[in-house]
């Protein structure tokens, strides 16, 4: 299961979701303002809480908005 | 791969204010209308945490207000795609062609609504930095300071905005600015009265330290010619925008700050090609503004467009 780690009102956050959503991929939100355990989750897979992170195995990820890494992620 | 071919009647570059309402007349007026963005829909706009200046709104945030337009538009037919790039744009009176990366696009119309982006804090180290510790968006960014020291650098309206926003996650937090504040008296007086502010002006940024992240700038100050260090977290550039027209520069008259040549008609020296929004030179750019040009442009394409067919 892909996993976006971002928070509500975070533009970039909403624009991969919607990304994600136009390719029929289905997600889990991990909201890192409402939840302590999703914010240490993002700091390890990532090493910094700047979202969004894309990812689907905790250790490949994809930081921001990228069509085309986001394309590779969704095909592993 | 061939790129598919496809005419529409009117294609808007850019889904910001202007953009979304050009796209909204268009699509009442029952025109084939595709809004192309790069980046986020509502544009700069869509960051601003409270709209207090916009009519008909107490206030209201920049999502739900673009998220209102968006609807709008999409509710009269306009598509809007803001997933597949736009890589070269080629202009002329006869022939109008928009290249994405995923396809070929001809358009009788063309309005070009790109608005404007932040400059770069022109600093060699921002490079190392971006990320981490500079950054340009405090909706996006500002929750990674939880109890840090923050910088607010700018005078204007968007950078006072911003430290205000950014209080409610500072420890402490600095507004430094090379001049005097231009941001409204309502603003600069909402910042002034906070006690975790501390704002700095006559003041220059020189340089940035640090390992892997920011951890202090130099300062100058122009009035006492003294240099100080300051331990900070994280930078939020606010020193002015810059128009989006590196697509259009080699195909359209620009200005000498970078903005498309156009009057409030926003007719630009293409027939068939309109700027609208803060793309476009003028002097006063606002999201009022913004709209009007939005409206001009669409209901002027729709008149372009018909004499169009009457020559056919």
């Amino acid at each position: 299961m892909v996993k976006v780690y971002s928070f509500e009102g975070c533009p970039w956050c909403d624009k991969v979701k919607k990304y994600l959503k136009s390719k029929n991929v289905e997600y889990e939100t991990r909201d890192i303002e409402l939840d302590d355990t999703a914010r240490d989750e993002c700091e390890k897979i990532s090493g910094d809480t700047s979202v969004p992170v894309t990812t689907i195995d905790g250790k490949n990820y994809v930081l921001g908005f990228d069509k085309a890494k986001l394309d590779e992620l969704i095909a592993m | 791969m061939t790129k598919d071919k496809i005419h529409k009647d009117v294609i808007i570059i850019g889904a910001g204010v202007a953009g979304l309402t050009a796209a909204l007349y268009a699509g009442r007026m029952n025109l084939n209308v595709l809004v192309l963005e790069n980046g986020i829909i509502g544009g700069q706009i869509a960051n601003a945490v409270s709209i207090e200046n916009y009519p008909g709104f107490v206030s209201v945030s920049g999502k739900n207000l673009v998220s209102t337009l968006q609807t709008q538009a999409e509710n009269f037919g306009a598509v809007i795609d803001e997933f597949d790039n736009i890589v070269k744009v080629s202009l002329n009176e006869n022939s109008k062609i928009i290249e994405t990366e995923e396809k070929i696009y001809t358009a009788s119309v063309v309005i070009i609504a790109s608005g404007m982006e932040r400059k770069k804090l022109p600093l060699p180290e921002e490079k190392k930095f971006a990320g981490r510790g500079v950054h340009y968006c405090e909706l996006c960014d500002g929750h990674m300071y939880q109890d840090k020291i923050i910088v607010v650098m700018g005078g204007g309206n968007a950078a006072v905005d911003a430290a205000n926003f950014l209080t409610k996650y500072a420890k402490k937090l600095y507004l430094i600015h090379r001049s005097e504040l231009r941001a409204d008296e309502i603003s600069q007086n909402k910042l002034r009265q906070n006690p975790k502010v501390e704002i700095k002006l006559q003041t220059e940024i020189k340089k940035l330290n640090g390992d892997k992240k920011l951890e202090s700038i130099e300062i100058f100050d122009k009035n006492s010619g003294e240099v100080a260090t300051l331990a900070v977290d994280g930078i939020f550039v606010n020193i002015g925008v810059v128009a989006n027209t590196e697509l259009f520069k080699n195909e359209i008259q620009i200005s000498s700050s970078g903005r498309i040549i156009a009057g409030e008609d926003c007719r630009t020296n293409i027939d068939g090609v309109f700027a609208a929004g803060d793309v476009r030179e003028k002097e006063i750019r606002q999201l009022t503004t913004a709209t009007a040009d939005g409206t001009t442009a669409a209901l002027l394409a729709e008149k372009y467009l018909t004499k169009l067919k009457e020559v056919f």
